[in-house]
């Protein structure tokens, strides 16, 4: 792809970011589950 | 409905319309028409991106989800993150760069225009028709809450849309899908906040009921094909619907092609990666907790007024029996739950949680003898979830909130059809009328036949919703529409980026995976509509590749 190395660090950047928001997310979604489901 | 909701719903209609005319100012050639000059900021081409998808379905028929079967449809979205973050270093690069109008105006300078024109057509097919039932989703539910005909309710979400979208073009659609989405946030954090307030327990307690009742069961880590809702579903199936309606759709990659640059455009999908998934738990937990609301306050039988008005008055004596059974069995479930909030210890606990879970099946089975009673009576298919959330609003909500939470409706669902007549018209005229009827003329000629072209779609809009109200589940009307074609476009994509891939591969390689998808949709009808993105875009891949023979073609256009 014709990414300049500045771009492409800013994206991964962006891209640990980005996991890094779902995982919270989804652990979450995980103790909401764990925590009140009998 | 109380005036002051109706003129709140009204005065926000009125705004959204003016604002968007305004929007024509400067727009004298198709290029600022169909994609503002590719000049606007990433936030407002995200903040689209996310309008689009986050229709009124969303707002009626997924919390009414959330009432009803819980958490546990978020992981639908599981594969959204991981397309996102596979198209920002893929696709987005690849057409974005092209600098095309149309997703499939790049396939023509890859592969051939008889692979662009099957491609467009498709898309022109699944979306016109989607269109339609995203006007009729709140549509139907409008109509029987209100007592309005089917082309009053129609012509109030369709009328203003195709007003501003015609005129003000994509600026219009983009701008005003900014200020919706704020509209629509605004009114569901405020509903939250309400729920909270009007809830007779705490909001632990709130949740540990809804638990109990398995509302809050989110992951289910079985591997079923038959099974749209597992955890692997949402990330394998999920992942390939993404791609494919990210990445090939033209309404969600004319959101992307109006951005500054590249970077921009990476930007803008992130933002949907960065907040759908939460977004979507906001809007399950709503109906979660208007399932814990109705615990502690007595529901209607039946949701869908309508079906109530048409029962009661069929057979009276029936739904009064009925009625009154309903009665009893939502009383002792009250209690069973006030009972599980008291309890102190472990063991006292898991006794009270058997109890209400035993009389929340009670409840949910007299509610489902109403139901066969309403599709006895009406004809119809009786399924009332898509009427939870706005009985709720209208019903509990104070005066003012109801009104914006019902603008917020009709703002989700402008949103989702603006974008996408939008993208219709524009493919209609770059990819048909541009490329095979009049190639060359004065940009004032097609921004007329543009907006000819947003109109007409329009009207087939409308007119397709008038008449889709009886068309089952409205949630998987939409994606089964899609589904049919959606993975097969996505794989002649895929196949775009293989140097070796030439133009008859790509064609009949996309006849060959809609002939999969057809033959697995009738063929194991069990299996879900989600993997059939997975069938359509596997099979063109390997069938074009296979069709494509051993030499490199020409390497892919940028």
């Amino acid at each position: 792809m014709n990414t300049s190395p500045p771009e492409a660090d800013r994206f991964r950047r962006t891209l640990v970011r980005v996991m890094t928001v779902q995982l919270i997310t989804l652990l979450l979604l995980g103790w909401l589950q764990i925590a009140f489901t009998p | 409905m109380h005036p002051i909701n109706w003129l709140i719903v009204i005065g926000w209609i009125g705004y959204i319309v003016i604002d968007g005319v305004r929007r024509a100012k400067g727009t004298r050639e198709i290029e600022g028409y169909f994609l503002a000059n590719r000049s606007l900021p990433w936030w407002a081409v995200g903040l689209s991106v996310m309008a689009t998808q986050l229709s009124a379905i969303t707002m009626i028929g997924t919390t009414g989800q959330g009432a009803t079967d819980g958490m546990r449809f978020v992981q639908f979205y599981f594969g959204l993150p991981i397309a996102m973050v596979i198209l920002g270093v893929t696709l987005v690069p690849l057409i974005r760069g092209a600098k095309v109008y149309t997703a499939y105006e790049y396939l023509e300078r890859r592969f051939d225009a008889r692979t662009r024109s099957l491609t467009a057509f498709l898309f022109l097919l699944s979306r016109g028709m989607s269109c339609g039932t995203i006007i009729a989703a709140p549509a139907v539910v409008f109509s029987a809450i209100f007592g309005w005909n089917m082309g009053l309710s129609v012509a109030l979400i369709g009328v203003p849309t195709v007003l501003y979208t015609m005129i003000g073009g994509v600026q219009a659609v983009t701008w005003v899908d900014v200020k919706q989405m704020f509209l629509i946030v605004g009114a569901l954090l405020a509903v939250v906040v309400t729920l909270l307030i009007q809830l007779p327990v705490s909001p632990t307690d709130a949740l540990h009921v809804a638990g109990a009742a398995g509302r809050l069961r989110v992951y289910d880590f079985s591997f079923s094909l038959s099974n749209t809702y597992t955890f692997w579903s949402g990330v394998i199936g999920g992942t390939f619907l993404m791609l494919s309606y990210f990445g090939t759709d033209q309404s969600q990659v004319q959101r992307y092609l109006t951005a500054r640059s590249v970077d921009e455009a990476r930007s803008s999908l992130l933002m949907s990666a960065y907040w759908k998934i939460p977004l979507q738990a906001l809007v399950l937990l709503i109906g979660v907790l208007v399932f814990t609301f109705y615990l502690f306050a007595r529901p209607p039988l039946l949701f869908n007024p309508a079906h109530d008005r048409a029962v009661r008055a069929a057979l009276p004596a029936a739904y009064a029996e009925l009625e009154s059974r309903y009665v009893a069995e939502v009383t002792a479930r009250d209690l069973a739950a006030r009972d599980l909030t008291k309890a102190e210890d472990t063991p006292a606990k898991a006794v009270a949680a058997q109890r209400f879970k035993q009389r929340v099946d009670q409840v949910e089975s007299v509610r489902s003898e109403a139901l066969a009673l309403a599709s006895q009576v009406t004809g119809q298919q009786s399924k009332d979830v898509n009427y939870i959330i706005p009985r709720f609003v209208l019903d509990h909500l104070p005066i003012g909130l109801a009104g914006i939470f019902i603008a917020a409706i009709l703002a989700a669902a402008m949103n989702a059809v603006a974008a996408e007549l939008n993208s219709l018209a524009t493919a209609s005229v770059i990819d048909f009328y541009k490329r095979w009827v009049r190639n060359e003329a004065p940009d004032a000629h097609f921004l007329a036949v543009s907006r000819a072209a947003t109109g007409f779609w329009g009207i087939f809009a409308c007119v397709v919703a008038t008449f889709a109200a009886n068309l089952g589940s409205l949630i998987e009307v939409v994606n089964r529409f899609g589904s049919f074609f959606y993975g097969s476009i996505l794989g002649v994509f895929l196949l775009a980026m293989i140097p070796r891939a030439r133009g008859t591969g790509a064609f009949i390689g996309l006849i060959a995976g809609m002939c999969a998808v057809g033959a697995v949709n009738f063929g194991a009808p069990s299996v879900s509509f989600l993997w059939h993105n997975v069938v359509g875009a596997v099979t063109v891949v390997v069938v074009g590749v296979l069709l494509s023979g051993g030499r490199a073609a020409a390497p892919a256009a940028t």
